[in-house]
């Protein structure tokens, strides 16, 4: 696999902390969201599809970190969409408190995940851009040290 | 259900502190440290059986659910961090191991804490 060569791999140093946290949150979202949609949906739909579309990201997110190469571009984006949602439903969840009935991943900034929802993009953001720098600097060297 | 979760909790912050030794000393991961996380492993496993068994425990729905997802959540974790541990050839690799054994304590003590207030 071309992608094991790669001086872009991103299990390597602090990137293997990153994945256990992503890992675990993914864990976490992906649980909860399975039982909001398969015990009680109809209490606040909205806010469970929410928290499914967050749980698949932060696997995303999960194995973009894991791979590395190729995936970067995709962990970035995937990194991107969480923040966004972080602070959008976070705002929307103090504006318009009626439309978010149950908690989500994302309400109030993630608080009920001691804001980790809300670090952890902005982390895994500069984490990818920080691999996608050494793998253009490590293109533009003949003879990389690896 | 207590003793099992208390003692699940006493293996994952012993594995915490294995491992955050095993990062002073810069050692990587070795048989020692993998039988704790197995042993762990076990301890988690025997927990989901158990919790299963007697979940008639937990009136109220909602929170029965909550409780199988944690149930179901924590096995994976020691093994996911330990896999990750193995391929990481540096000090960070104890990170992953401590942090996934500090996941496995709160999350424990979420799990009793659901436990105890019914019943």
């Amino acid at each position: 696999m071309a992608d094991r060569s790669d001086p872009a791999r991103t299990l390597g140093g602090p990137g293997v902390l990153l994945v256990v946290v992503y890992g675990v949150l993914a864990l976490a979202a992906t649980g909860r969201s399975v039982l909001q949609i398969s015990e009680y949906f109809e209490r606040a739909p909205v806010s469970y599809v929410l928290s499914a579309v967050a749980a698949l990201v932060y696997v995303l997110a999960t194995w973009c970190l894991a791979r590395g190469g190729r995936w970067v571009r995709v962990g970035l984006v995937a990194c991107a969409v969480e923040l966004v949602g972080v602070v959008a439903v976070g705002i929307a969840s103090y504006v318009e408190p009626s439309a978010f009935p149950d908690k989500t991943v994302w309400s109030h900034f993630g608080e009920g995940y001691g804001f980790v929802p809300l670090v952890l993009p902005v982390l895994g953001l500069l984490w990818f851009r920080r691999v996608e720098r050494a793998a253009t600097a490590a293109a533009a060297t003949p003879h990389v040290p690896r | 259900m207590e003793p099992l979760t208390i003692a699940v909790i006493g293996l994952s912050v012993l594995l915490l502190v294995v491992a955050v030794g095993y990062a002073a000393r810069d050692r990587l991961i070795d048989d020692w440290l993998l039988a704790v996380a197995g042993l762990l492993e076990l301890s988690l496993l025997v927990t989901l059986v158990v919790g299963l068994s007697d979940l008639g425990h937990i009136g109220d729905s909602t929170e029965r659910a909550t409780f199988i997802a944690y149930l179901v959540s924590l096995p994976v974790i020691p093994v996911g961090t330990a896999f990750l541990a193995i391929k990481e050839k540096s000090r960070w690799a104890m990170g992953s191991i401590a942090v996934g054994a500090f996941a496995v304590a709160v999350m424990t003590a979420r799990l009793l804490q659901i436990w105890t207030s019914h019943g």
